[in-house]
């Protein structure tokens, strides 16, 4: 009924502009980049829920609160609330070194901070496990005063360091760089001391970068599997942490305690993509030179 | 003159800072590293060659390397294709399929293993799909993987395929989409009306200026792809000189105490990567200077 009421479009229906596909090329790719991601992202997704329902609410519950799923969610925990905080302090650190001062050798030093993440996590549990396992000159003698880093929790907090590492160095440079030195400067000149140009002055304006470096590197520290697997020894309620506890639970066959556990990571995982995308949306000009390597 | 190798600076906190940055970098990341270097050296390099000249370990290192050659190749070409997509067309959810290509990098890697093992093997949902439907089909498209089609894809090279796709899927999107962004709709129409058709124009004029970010996001999925342990070893199945990677064979020496084999396997690792990675940027480098612009 519109049609016989409403002026003729201006522009009549077949019309295309040069600069656009056609209908069905549009369609086509349009198609297929849902169909891809509801077969990659969107099913397993889908996947993880469904097993760890498959027995109902009251089984996936109650898997949970055994003894070593709560251990493992505690030390999990533990493992975030450390190598986190130590990360961020790391990049922060690297980020004033790197943009306040000129130095030779700067482009070198950003390529050994990017270095992990060119390299295993499977390689990189091996390393820690040559530099600190009880085999070493300094793992033996850590070993003999009582000190056990690999098997232990230190051995998986430094495992967890140093596949984040990259995290939060990677978001402040570019946004550092950008503000360059003249606010800093400015208020040293006025007689602001370094700590108090650092609160006021430099914190205010990386704030929304740091937050989403520290997002990034709590959602990988707290699913990594590769490194702390290597590092962990396995040790049921004692370093088995969320996610090698759900691989031995699966090769239990105990697939809903396997998929519950699983579960509580992948809410973490869209909690994470939630907050990521409401940054990217409010502090988007910020974030976004990041991204434009 | 020579260059002081840091300039004066009114700058508070040189010292913190660098102090921070130099030890911690140096002691999570530079002496693990050099520990690894170090029992390599004491290995001998011809103990290390004897080591990964095994036909188990070439077998591994070749399905590694292989297979997320393939991965980066389909996710080149998939994340093109999405990340134009998701800037040129508007569609209902493009949101939240914009923030869902994401989740690859925020999901741990053993849960992606589980979830991928319980769709494609032969009981779950497009695993018994496959069997039943795509078999017949599959041996046609899929027949460059080796072994024939029989339709099975958890516990075969195609599982280990499909789960390095889902954990490279991220990296060339997002390194493409602000390009597409940028891209300014003059040239496009400046092409077409020197009479190139729309095919010709994304082909010479588009997907070149694509091909830098493009190839950024490829090696950094391949990177990914041949360091990745914890989304794979589920759906693999871990068939000695079939379906084992690189990475497991490091976890099975050091369950053995054999730290010298393990050391020699992942310095092989690193070694292989690295040499990609130089190729890939030796390739970008000559890209664009083709082309002109970054």
């Amino acid at each position: 009924m519109s049609d016989t009421t409403l002026p003729v479009s201006a522009r009549p229906s077949h019309f295309r502009a040069a600069t656009d596909e056609t209908p069905t090329a549009r369609r086509v790719m349009i198609g297929l980049a849902v169909g891809g991601l509801l077969l990659l992202v969107f099913a397993p997704l889908i996947a993880v829920f469904a097993e760890a329902l498959a027995r109902g609410w009251g089984a996936a519950i109650a898997s949970l609160g055994n003894r070593d799923s709560l251990a493992a969610i505690r030390l999990t925990l533990t493992i975030a609330a450390i190598s986190v905080p130590l990360n961020a302090a790391f990049g922060i650190a690297a980020a004033w070194f790197i943009t306040k001062f000129d130095f030779r050798g700067k482009a070198f030093l950003i390529t050994l901070i990017d270095l992990p993440f060119s390299v295993s996590p499977v390689v990189a549990g091996l390393c820690i496990v040559l530099m600190f396992g009880a085999n070493s000159a300094i793992g033996g003698w850590l070993v003999a005063n009582g000190y056990p880093i690999v098997f232990a929790l230190p051995g998986i907090v430094l495992a967890t360091m140093f596949v984040t590492f990259p995290f939060v160095a990677r978001e402040l440079i570019p946004v550092m760089i950008e503000q360059g030195r003249a606010e800093e400067e400015a208020a040293l000149t006025l007689g602001a001391s370094g700590w108090r140009t650092f609160w006021t002055v430099t914190v205010p304006n990386i704030k929304w970068a740091l937050l989403y470096g520290v997002l990034l590197c709590n959602a990988r520290a707290m699913g990594e599997f590769g490194a702390v697997a290597v590092v962990s020894g396995k040790i049921r309620g004692q370093t088995a942490t969320m996610p090698i506890t759900i691989e031995m639970l699966y090769n239990e066959y105990l697939s809903v305690a396997a998929f519950s556990l699983a579960a509580v990571l992948t809410l973490l995982a869209l909690l994470t993509l939630l907050f990521k995308t409401l940054l990217e949306r409010h502090v988007a000009g910020q974030i976004a030179a990041n991204h434009r390597h | 003159m020579a260059r002081p190798l840091i300039h004066r600076s009114p700058m508070p906190g040189l010292g913190l800072s660098a102090g921070i940055t130099l030890t911690m970098l140096s002691l999570v990341v530079l002496l693990p590293i050099g520990a690894l270097l170090l029992q390599g050296a004491n290995f001998g390099l011809s103990n290390i060659w004897a080591t990964v000249n095994r036909p188990r370990v070439w077998a591994a290192l070749y399905l590694s390397f292989r297979l997320s050659l393939f991965a980066a190749i389909f996710n080149l070409v998939f994340g093109v294709l999405l990340a134009w997509v998701l800037v040129r067309y508007r569609f209902p959810g493009r949101r939240i399929l914009d923030a869902a290509v994401d989740l690859p990098f925020a999901l741990p890697t053993a849960v992606a293993g589980i979830a991928l093992t319980a769709l494609y093997a032969p009981n779950g949902v497009l695993g018994g799909f496959a069997r039943d439907w795509l078999a017949p089909l599959g041996n046609l498209v899929f027949g460059p993987f080796g072994a024939q089609f029989t339709g099975k894809i958890a516990y075969t090279q195609l599982g280990i395929f499909i789960a390095l796709v889902f954990v490279g899927l991220p990296f060339v999107t997002r390194t493409v989409q602000p390009v597409v962004e940028e891209i300014e709709r003059e040239v496009e129409e400046a092409s077409a009306t020197l009479g190139a058709s729309r095919a010709y124009t994304i082909r010479r004029v588009i997907l070149p200026m694509l091909s830098p970010a493009a190839l950024t996001g490829f090696a950094l999925a391949l990177a990914r792809a041949v360091g990745e342990y914890g989304s794979v070893i589920f759906i693999a199945g871990n068939i000695p000189m079939l379906t084992e990677i690189a990475p497991l064979l490091i976890v099975i020496q050091l369950e053995e105490f054999n730290y010298d084999a393990a050391a020699a396997i992942g310095i092989a690792m690193l070694a292989i990567s690295f040499a990609m990675l130089l190729a890939i940027n030796l390739i970008q480098i000559w890209s664009r200077r083709r082309i002109g612009h970054v």
